[in-house]
């Protein structure tokens, strides 16, 4: 049960987790993959569905860059529609969580 | 499971797809296990990590269909995306069957109306003055023409229905998509 509620809540807000990782620079797929199932437990595989979605929702860029070990890196890049959501999911966030929290505090 | 495997079970899962879709996809996961490789990490390790190639092609192949409905508004373009959809799992087959049938059948009624419709207008108008004898043939002319407009217009409108239904379902499976059903969990772990 515990479980099943996590998977749900860590669903929700991956998207909102890359926005956040992007607003902060420029990352490429592995590097997004790595930090965030460092963070939140997850199938790694799962970010390039996403990132598609997201690229053709228009909320990110993508661009090439040479690495000095291995294949060139695709870069992706939050465009300004993608900084104008992480703001607005941040403040929906924000907001979710302080009612839940309280109601989970007023349990008590 | 190591590279190779992932990427033929990936490959098998998009089987059908536009090559260049399925190159894209499969160069994200190459590249994937060339930057685990270089940071030290094994095949078996990194596979596991990425988790199911087969969930992961359903999920790319969904996102593929429901671009190419933006992309192209066409009768086989929206069959694959409502295809692609259901193969997602992502809406409740059971619930939802009986409405999108009712509605796929009460279109096609629409579309069968207005073709028969069009032809008796048709009909009407070009042999009508020659067949029925003693019926004013301006009066003829005009009816039939009344039906063949009315038949256009219903199909227009049977049209615009379907483009909608489309649309909702697309709309709903994109919600699932992004809210409910990302593969995220691991292997084993129901939704």
């Amino acid at each position: 049960m515990v479980e099943a509620v996590q998977v749900q809540l860590k669903k929700g807000v991956l998207e909102l987790c890359v926005l956040a990782l992007l607003s902060r620079g420029d990352a490429y797929g592995y590097d997004i993959a790595s930090r965030l199932a460092n963070g939140i437990e997850m199938a790694e595989g799962t970010i390039y569905p996403l990132m598609r979605r997201m690229q053709a929702d228009g909320l990110v860029d993508t661009y090439l860059m040479e690495s000095s070990a291995g294949p060139s890196r695709k870069y992706y890049k939050l465009t300004p529609a993608g900084g104008m959501r992480f703001e607005a999911q941040k403040t929906e966030w924000a907001a979710f969580s302080a009612a839940v929290n309280a109601i989970l505090g007023g349990a008590q | 499971m190591n590279r190779q495997d992932f990427i033929a079970r990936l490959r098998a899962g998009l089987r059908g797809l536009p090559p260049p879709v399925i190159g894209e996809a499969v160069a994200d996961y190459e590249t994937h296990f060339s930057e685990a490789h270089a940071a030290g990490r094994g095949e078996e390790e990194v596979a596991a990590a990425l988790g199911d190639p087969d969930r992961l092609a359903r999920e790319l192949r969904a996102e593929a269909g429901l671009k190419r409905w933006d992309s192209e508004r066409n009768p086989s373009a929206a069959a694959s995306a409502v295809f692609a959809v259901l193969g997602l799992g992502a809406i409740d087959i059971l619930i939802l069957a009986p409405i999108l049938i009712w509605i796929a059948g009460t279109l096609l009624g629409l579309f069968i109306a207005a073709v028969a419709a069009f032809g008796v207008g048709a009909v009407l108008m070009v042999a009508g003055p020659f067949v029925i004898h003693g019926a004013p043939v301006m009066a003829l002319l005009l009816a039939g023409l009344g039906l063949v407009a009315g038949a256009a217009s219903l199909g227009a409108l049977a049209t615009i229905g379907a483009i909608g239904c489309t649309h909702a379902l697309v709309w709903y499976g994109r919600l699932h998509l992004r809210l409910l059903r990302p593969a995220l969990e691991p292997q084993g772990i129901a939704a």
